[in-house]
């Protein structure tokens, strides 16, 4: 027998199943594409901010040093400490405000204040820590000269600063003037800005002290825990209160991984569950092929066929349609991947995101191993028979089995292709059993998808508070106002306006008083009013955190916002705060303990009372009432706005667009609401359930092609004895209606449970626990329609290969006998 | 006597190039009669039987049974005119293994939307007449070919059919066995039921029908008589007829 006679029955071989071969390409496909993807995500999570901190020696703790306690000698002494393995500086710092004059036509001049900025004395961007990319400019030379820091995460600054504008530093005698001559990015954001060290006492008040700057790597930083252990190293080795603050480059990694990271854990889940049913389901396709080729490898062997040859010849039929399954999901996988990866590529400019090569490597491999294994054990079976052993086998018809499933089912007064169709599968266990697990898994794919989809629904609706806070007024702020709550004006920086000469045409201010009253008395005219409340938005700095914690301060009550708690309770009482999860995690609080912060130099003390599901100022945020700040003293908080939940049945956009014309241009009234990211990631998560229960709908085609062929000449006899169409089509579904049935009552439980286990994952990746109440999400009327998936995919999987029995013509099966 | 089949220049190829199966035929039978289709093998008896029962569509030609248009039905209506007018014998029985005897026979009523209980009374009728109650339980594969092939003589007759059609009925089945059946089919036309039984056996067909069609190369070479004469009449000694047709 001649090499060439195993191809040609190779070539036969999958000419006669096509059904297989397509179902082999496409499942090996469809799971290769979304393990592709699962992988890619699961390595460029952190992709780009672990390329850039390799690249820049990021550093693992930028550390603020109080001057007045420790000396430049002590501070450079730290590099000795033994986990310390690069370190620079000292670097003088400080932290000042900064204004950005523009021009206004008539109106004289305005300033953009910025939030309160730390900015690095540094002679060069390059040293062995914290290696800084000049992105555009150059860097300070000299006086009156500054570089801002580009990183995406650092939003401090706001977006469009151009080289050659100019910045003035208020507060401080004679407001020096810098220019922007460089933009450079720092990974690990050590600082908003640099200029040359002689510059820092320029920028610092006279009574005020210049801090220091460390930047350290140490030996052992993979977790907070080694980053408290090193950072309390440093701390014992200079005098007490020496340190003031330190950053963990953790807590900027999890910032950037925010976006990206969440969507990983899901992906996983379903590439794991994509790979569980790919192997199910190519098992059922090839031990079924196999086992129905029987009669086939007889005659081969008859002819002369050596078992190797036997074996060779069936395992390429499954091995090339598998091998094109697999590089076609190599390139579905890496076209979506880079849909996704586009979006998370950032502004390091440390190279782009794509699909690693190993991953275009591994994953095939994987995935034909797999294959190989499920083939080579029927193949070799089939190798080692007899001819006659192999055609007796294939000819023999097949015994009937599942007899009480018949004489139950017999009982039940159903129709009688019913009956037939749904005891079926008890002939055949070990079959149903695979088809079974797959529907499950697909089933489950879709309960999941569906829990998560509503589970962001609402993590959206409560970060948002947009079922009660639907409507927003934002106050105009007087000139020279700026921070988070400047922003009532839409003032630009990087663009003219519209004005005839390119300027901004700015009317007269309101004082801050005389806007409060305005919007409270428009506010209150509104017929559609429910509920309102002021809102004061400050910057406070705290012990330990070198960055500002945002402060939303409520006056009047405003429960009726309506945040999800995660734990403890609304804040009830004048010194009691609720706190994001990542405040806690950041700063070692738990409920119950006192936080402490400062703003415009007064101190004051709160009670942690609830844990809050909120993501302001990526979590470093307070909310209390304006109370807590007034008793502390702090009266130069001011409602930079208004919150507002309509009455029920009233349109919020008409209210919004009424309260406008009432309020006037000066101020600022939206509609509240937006999904951000949601629709990618719905739509990605639509995606994979699609392809899942793809791949279970293909799990049963091929199951009930396959049954179709076996049992053509029973079908023959049906049809014989009078079975319509419509009855066959009934008998073929309910082959596997029974079977997806049961799978989709299992499939709700798993897919709850792996809901409720990934999405508190989620979460966790995004810095924040899950309040119970984006966790419960399935309803009764939910859980009833979902139990039903399996049988859909059941019957959609079927209804193909049951159209094709219910046309067949029985007169050829019955003269084959 | 009316006719009940009536086969018009009916031509069936299974490849458009190949010589037909069966070319040009022209058969009439009446109510009643009882014919034997005899030839050689590959001479095309199970496709005109295929093609009286709607099996199998005609190339060309025209297919009556019962006053229907066989090869214009569509797939649904052919199939229940199937199991209305036709019961089908087969060579190796086709019992289908997982359903119990009683199940088999009631297979086609129950298609047919006969109630379970009438028709597992019809059913109980016919094993009972045809001297196989006491199997009513059994699995087909537990069963002798001649207690096979009567349960498959059951199923076919439960919906009372006008028209039953035999392929090789006796051909699995040793010589006594097959006497049996070839009596018992016998009997049954002699209580009126038409038969058109395929075989290849001369002795067969002389003894147990009225008339024989031979076909070769797919046409008619011989048809022996007008097929007047009933089947129960050239048999010496034949049973009283079953009562198993009404």
């Amino acid at each position: 027998m001649r090499p060439g006679s195993v191809g040609r029955a190779v070539r036969g071989g999958i000419a006669r199943r096509r059904v297989q071969v397509i179902v082999i390409s496409l499942v090996l496909m469809v799971s290769t594409a979304a393990s592709v993807l699962a992988l890619a995500l699961v390595v460029d999570s952190n992709g780009p901010f672990d390329k850039a901190f390799a690249a820049q020696h990021g550093a693992d703790v930028t550390a603020a040093f109080n001057s007045v306690k420790t000396t430049d000698t002590q501070l450079s002494g730290t590099r000795k400490i033994a986990q310390v393995t690069a370190a620079a500086g000292p670097f003088p710092q400080v932290t000042t405000t900064l204004q950005i004059p523009i021009e206004v036509q008539g109106s004289g001049a305005a300033d953009l204040t910025l939030p309160q900025l730390t900015i690095v004395g540094r002679a060069s961007p390059g040293g062995p820590v914290d290696d800084v990319t000049l992105q555009e400019g150059h860097w300070p030379t000299g006086p009156g000269q500054i570089a801002l820091n580009s990183n995406p995460q650092n939003d401090n600054l706001p977006p469009n600063l151009m080289l050659g504008q100019h910045v003035v530093a208020t507060g401080i005698p004679g407001k020096p003037r810098l220019t922007i001559v460089g933009i450079a990015n720092s990974v690990t954001n050590t600082a908003d800005g640099w200029v040359v060290p002689a510059e820092i006492s320029r920028l610092t008040a006279s009574a005020s002290p210049v801090g220091e700057q460390m930047l350290y790597r140490f030996a052992s930083a993979g977790s907070a825990a080694a980053i408290r252990a090193d950072v309390a190293d440093v701390a014992r080795a200079l005098p007490a209160g020496a340190l003031t603050a330190a950053d963990s480059y953790l807590s900027t990694k999890a910032a950037e991984a925010v976006g990206i990271a969440p969507l990983t854990p899901f992906v996983i889940a379903f590439g794991i569950i994509g790979l569980v049913m790919s192997v199910m389901i190519v098992i059922n396709v090839i031990t079924g092929a196999v086992v129905a080729g029987y009669h086939r490898v007889g005659v081969l062997k008859s002819i002369g066929f050596t078992p190797g040859q036997v074996m060779a010849a069936y395992t390429a039929q499954v091995m090339i349609p598998a091998v094109a399954g697999c590089l076609g999901g190599l390139v579905v996988g890496n076209l979506l991947s880079g849909v996704l990866l586009e979006r998370t590529a950032n502004l390091y400019q440390v190279g782009g995101l794509g699909v690693p090569g190993w991953v275009n490597l591994a994953v095939p491999v994987a995935m034909l191993a797999v294959v190989g294994i499920a083939v080579l054990i029927p193949a070799a079976r089939a190798g080692r028979m007899s001819a006659a052993q192999a055609i007796t086998a294939g000819r023999a018809p097949r015994q009937g089995g599942g007899y009480a499933a018949h004489r139950i089912l017999g009982r039940l007064g159903l129709p009688q292709p019913v009956t037939i169709g749904l005891a079926a599968p008890f002939a055949r266990p070990a079959r149903t059993f695979v088809t079974l697990v797959a529907v499950l898994l697909g089933a489950a794919a879709v309960t999941f998808a569906v829990g998560l989809g509503a589970s962001l629904q609402r993590v959206v609706t409560g970060l948002n508070l947009s079922k009660t806070d639907q409507v927003q007024v934002s106050l105009p702020m007087p000139q020279g106002s700026g921070g988070p709550g400047g922003s009532g004006l839409p003032i630009r920086t990087d663009r003219p306006g519209p004005g005839p000469s390119g300027h901004f045409k700015l009317p007269k201010l309101p004082s801050a008083e005389a806007a409060q009253h305005a919007a409270i008395a428009a506010i209150t005219r509104q017929p559609g009013t429910l509920h309102f409340v002021a809102e004061a938005d400050e910057e406070v700095s705290m012990a330990g955190l070198s960055h500002q914690v945002q402060v939303t301060a409520y006056q009047g009550s405003a429960d009726w916002l309506g945040y999800d708690m995660i734990s403890g309770h609304w804040y009830n009482g004048s010194g009691q705060v609720d706190v994001p999860t990542y405040f806690l995690t950041a700063t070692g609080k738990t409920v119950g303990d006192s936080v402490t912060f400062t703003y415009e130099g007064k101190q004051l003390t709160a009670r942690i009372v609830g844990e809050v599901f909120d993501n302001v100022n990526n979590g470093m945020s307070m909310i209390t009432g304006t109370q807590t700040l007034a008793d502390g003293g702090l009266t130069e908080a001011q409602p930079n706005q208004y919150d507002i939940q309509v009455r029920p049945g009233a349109s919020a956009a008409a209210y919004a667009q009424a309260l406008q014309q009432d309020l006037g241009p000066l101020y600022g009234v939206n509609q509240t609401g937006g999904s951000g990211g949601l629709p990618l990631i719905l739509s990605l998560l639509a995606l994979l359930t699609l392809l899942l229960a793809t791949i279970a709908g293909l799990g049963v085609l091929n199951t009930v092609a396959l049954q179709t062929r076996e049992r053509v000449h029973d079908l023959a006899v049906f049809k014989a004895l009078g079975m319509t169409p419509r009855q066959t089509i009934a008998m073929v579904v309910c082959w596997v209606a029974g079977t997806g049935l049961i799978a989709g009552l299992v499939a709700v439980p798993v897919g709850i449970a792996l809901q409720h286990l990934l999405v508190p994952v989620m979460g966790a990746s995004a810095g924040t626990a899950i309040p119970a109440v984006i966790l419960s999400v399935y309803g009764p009327a939910d859980v009833a329609v979902l139990a039903l998936a399996g049988a859909v995919i059941a019957v959609v999987g079927a209804l193909a290969p049951a159209g094709w029995a219910a046309a067949a013509r029985p007169g050829v099966a019955l003269r084959t006998e | 006597m009316d006719t009940l089949i009536q086969l018009s220049d009916v031509t069936k190829r299974y490849d458009n190039d190949a010589r037909p199966a069966v070319g040009g035929i022209q058969l009439t039978v009446a109510a009643g009669e009882a014919i034997a289709v005899m030839g050689p093998s590959g001479s095309g008896k199970s496709t005109l039987l295929n093609l009286i029962a709607g099996l199998d569509r005609p190339s060309s030609g025209a297919v009556t049974v019962a006053g229907e248009r066989v090869d214009r039905l569509s797939e649904t209506a052919v199939a229940r005119f199937r199991r209305a007018k036709i019961g089908i014998i087969f060579q190796f029985f086709n019992l289908l293994d997982d359903l119990t005897v009683v199940d088999n026979v009631m297979l086609p009523a129950r298609l047919a939307g006969m109630a379970r209980r009438r028709a597992r009374a019809r059913a109980a009728e016919l094993l009972e007449a045809l001297r196989i109650e006491s199997q009513r339980d059994t699995y087909p594969a537990r069963l002798s070919g001649g207690e096979r092939q009567r349960v498959a003589i059951a199923r076919a007759l439960v919906n009372r059919p006008e028209l039953l059609l035999a392929d090789e009925p006796t051909g699995a089945l040793d010589s006594a066995t097959g006497e049996q059946i070839g009596r018992l089919l016998l009997e049954l036309n002699r209580s009126g039921q038409s038969l058109v039984l395929v075989t290849h056996n001369p002795d067969l067909a002389a003894r147990y029908t009225g008339r024989s069609v031979e076909l070769v190369d797919g046409q008619v070479a011989r048809d022996s008589g007008d097929g007047r004469a009933r089947s129960t009449d050239l048999v010496a000694g034949a049973e009283p007829g079953l009562q198993v047709l009404p």
